[in-house]
């Protein structure tokens, strides 16, 4: 099995410079996801990676091999595009086998293959049928079926659910983890949508102008985000971010809100003084008061009920501030709510301007 | 009715005058269509005294009994079919490798080349440097000559460049990536999907060439060679001189106009037959290809 290693590779457009020489190690049989907002590089990285773009420095290479100058159909990858790049006049076992026709396959293999992958992906009943006669659930196997039928070395998805509704693109994105695991092939997938990344990856590569923000497993990028541009991108709800000054004394650092004290955990690197952004996740305020939990009054402005927990949206000091908390089916339990505990070691400590993590022990995510 | 019931009297008037003016125009187009088929079935005496208006008078089916009896007629409708095939394939041949090309990101000096096409829609060298330029490559009197010539269209390039342009680049890429070289990209992916406009050339190109007449007038010398139309012309111009003509006619079952009429017929009747194969790409074809997805 083929791993990808990408070493310092750069790409500019004229005088632009749009991936800032990125690296990245890809081991063979891993899933990993490049997450990040319109604009980060990921598309243009993964683009770099089949051959479709040029790159402008570094290398990239795919199995021990480096491809900078090897052709898009010479370097053993298949690419499932955005929208789905299905060509309309063949049908689907046409599309299926057409890279197989293309490098000249016996045809009785060709038959074979396409079978045994119209199977995996349960297309078999459609496989005379037009692009057009089918639903967009179905068009998108047809396009995974098209990249597994060549035995790539590497497989590579460019967004490909984000056209269906959000019903399907759920369906489908166990779909494709079960196919990973089923097949084992080195994947790298590339989306906007954090959820995908984190319920698909088995590392996540967080980027954000055209620089490598963060990687890690799901958990360590929510648990430990390096920064306060992958704490606000990972989670949904985004992390709450609320601005203070460090003070110190006896019972260690705290940070102070105007006149709310916030008790930091211990492992935290900060000066007194020292402005700072404090990060909670909105699923880890507490409700009721514990120990080692500040309590902090809050004006709860909206409740949006989700079913089992609810968005409650409110301000402190002005500052806003989202809490996802448990209804227990009784929304109304909210009303009148005008206190909040936040547990110490919970709690993230950014650098107000370069916007670090400032905790110096890192809680292993899993 | 109810619908109709719906509208406001300003509505009723414009939908009412539009329905006027298209019938109008409707009229203005086929009248002389029709015309031309009453002629050609209608005794010479009625034809020449111009009393068919809108159906044949004294029906008869002499002047394409005549027509059809020429071998000349023959031979120019069979150099016409030559002509329109073989042009046809021709300009096929070469505006689509020409148009791909030209839509490609990747064509070095592509503004150029693409201005360098697009100046000739509105500025050419003029008759007669290309009647020199025919005659200085050995191409007067060719049938080969008639078909070369005028291959090569900047429209149909420039429409079908457009088109090309249009295909979602992910195609290309993805047939790339499946191990397709340049030619099957074109061959296996392009052409394919480009047929409502490719359908649409192919018609423009087989209407221009079926009526082709002045090109083929001035390059061609020999009566073996000529197209349709060209004869179409000799018979409307020698006609009536001829002896032999003078001599049958005598009867009044055809005249020079009921001939003229009859030849019309059927150099229009083949295009009639295949454009409603065709139409449903044409309109498709010429909107498609304006349009970038």
């Amino acid at each position: 099995m083929s791993g990808v290693k990408l070493d310092r590779v750069v790409k500019t457009y004229g005088a632009v410079q749009v991936v800032h020489g990125i690296d990245l190690h890809i081991k063979p049989k891993e899933f990993v996801v490049l997450v990040g907002p319109s604009g980060c590089g990921k598309s243009t990285t993964l683009r770099m990676i089949a051959g479709l773009e040029e790159i402008s420095g570094g290398t990239i290479a795919i199995d021990g091999r480096v491809v900078n100058r090897v052709a898009p159909k010479d370097r053993d990858v298949a690419m499932v595009f955005q929208n789905y790049a299905l060509y309309p006049h063949l049908s689907v076992a046409e599309n299926i086998a057409f890279g197989l026709r293309i490098r000249r396959t016996p045809r009785e293999e060709i038959r074979r293959s396409v079978a045994e992958v119209a199977e995996i992906l349960g297309l078999t009943q459609y496989l005379e049928r037009r692009p057009a006669d089918l639903s967009g659930g179905q068009r998108q196997r047809v396009a995974m079926g098209r990249a597994i039928v060549r035995h790539p070395k590497v497989f590579l998805f460019d967004e490909p659910l984000s056209n269906l509704d959000a019903k399907l693109r759920t369906q489908m994105r166990a779909e494709i983890r079960r196919l990973h695991n089923r097949l084992g092939v080195t994947s790298i997938y590339v989306t906007h949508d954090q959820v995908e990344a984190m319920t698909l990856a088995d590392r996540i590569v967080v980027m954000n102008g055209g620089r490598i923000e963060q990687i890690g497993t799901p958990m360590e990028l929510f648990t430990n985000p390096a920064n306060l541009f992958v704490a606000g991108f990972i989670g949904s709800p985004p992390m709450n971010q609320l601005r203070g000054r460090v003070v110190r004394d006896a019972d260690g650092p705290a940070v102070m809100i105007r006149d709310i004290r916030v008790r930091l955990p211990r492992d935290v690197s900060v000066e007194d003084s020292q402005e700072v952004l404090l990060g909670v996740r909105p699923e880890h305020v507490l409700l009721a008061a514990r120990s080692n939990a500040t309590p902090v009054p809050i004006s709860l402005d909206l409740v949006e009920p989700l079913g089992s927990e609810a968005l409650l949206h409110a301000e402190i000091h002005g500052q806003p501030f989202v809490i996802k908390a448990p209804t227990q089916g009784d929304v109304g339990r909210f009303s009148g709510l005008d206190m909040i505990h936040l547990p110490a070691e919970e709690l993230k400590v950014f650098d107000a301007e370069t916007g670090r993590s400032l905790i110096t022990h890192q809680v292993s995510g899993g | 009715m109810t619908q109709w019931n719906m509208y406001s009297r300003g509505d009723k008037i414009f939908a009412m005058t539009c329905a006027i003016l298209v019938g109008m125009f409707t009229a203005a187009t086929l009248y002389p269509f029709i015309y031309i088929a009453a002629v050609s079935f209608s005794s010479g005496f009625a034809a020449t005294a111009g009393k068919v208006v809108l159906t044949p008078i004294d029906f008869t089916v002499e002047a394409y009994r005549f027509i059809l009896g020429d071998p000349r007629f023959w031979n120019s409708y069979k150099n016409t079919f030559i002509y329109t095939i073989g042009g046809t394939a021709m300009s096929l041949v070469l505006i689509i490798p020409a148009a791909y090309a030209l839509s490609r990101p990747q064509l070095v000096g592509r503004r150029f080349w693409n201005l360098f096409i697009a100046f000739t829609m509105w500025f050419n060298a003029g008759m007669i440097p290309f009647f020199l330029n025919m005659r200085d490559l050995g191409l007067l009197d060719s049938m080969f000559g008639i078909i070369i010539g005028f291959a090569v269209n900047a429209f149909n390039i420039i429409l079908l460049r457009n088109f090309f342009e249009s295909i979602p680049r992910s195609f290309e890429e993805a047939a790339r990536m499946d191990g397709a070289n340049e030619f099957q990209v074109l061959w296996k992916v392009f052409v394919p999907l480009a047929k409502p406009a490719i359908a649409t050339i192919t018609l423009f190109c087989i209407v221009s060439r079926w009526n082709g007449f002045f090109w083929a007038m001035v390059l061609l010398q020999s009566e073996e060679k000529i197209p349709l139309q060209v004869f179409l012309r000799h018979t409307i111009a020698n006609l009536s001189d001829t002896e032999e003509f003078a001599m049958t006619a005598l009867d009044a079952s055809y005249s020079a106009e009921t001939i003229t009429a009859a030849i019309i017929v059927c150099s229009i009747l083949p295009v009639l037959i295949v454009y409603p194969f065709i139409q449903r790409y044409f309109e498709k074809g010429i909107l498609l290809g304006g349009v970038k997805e």
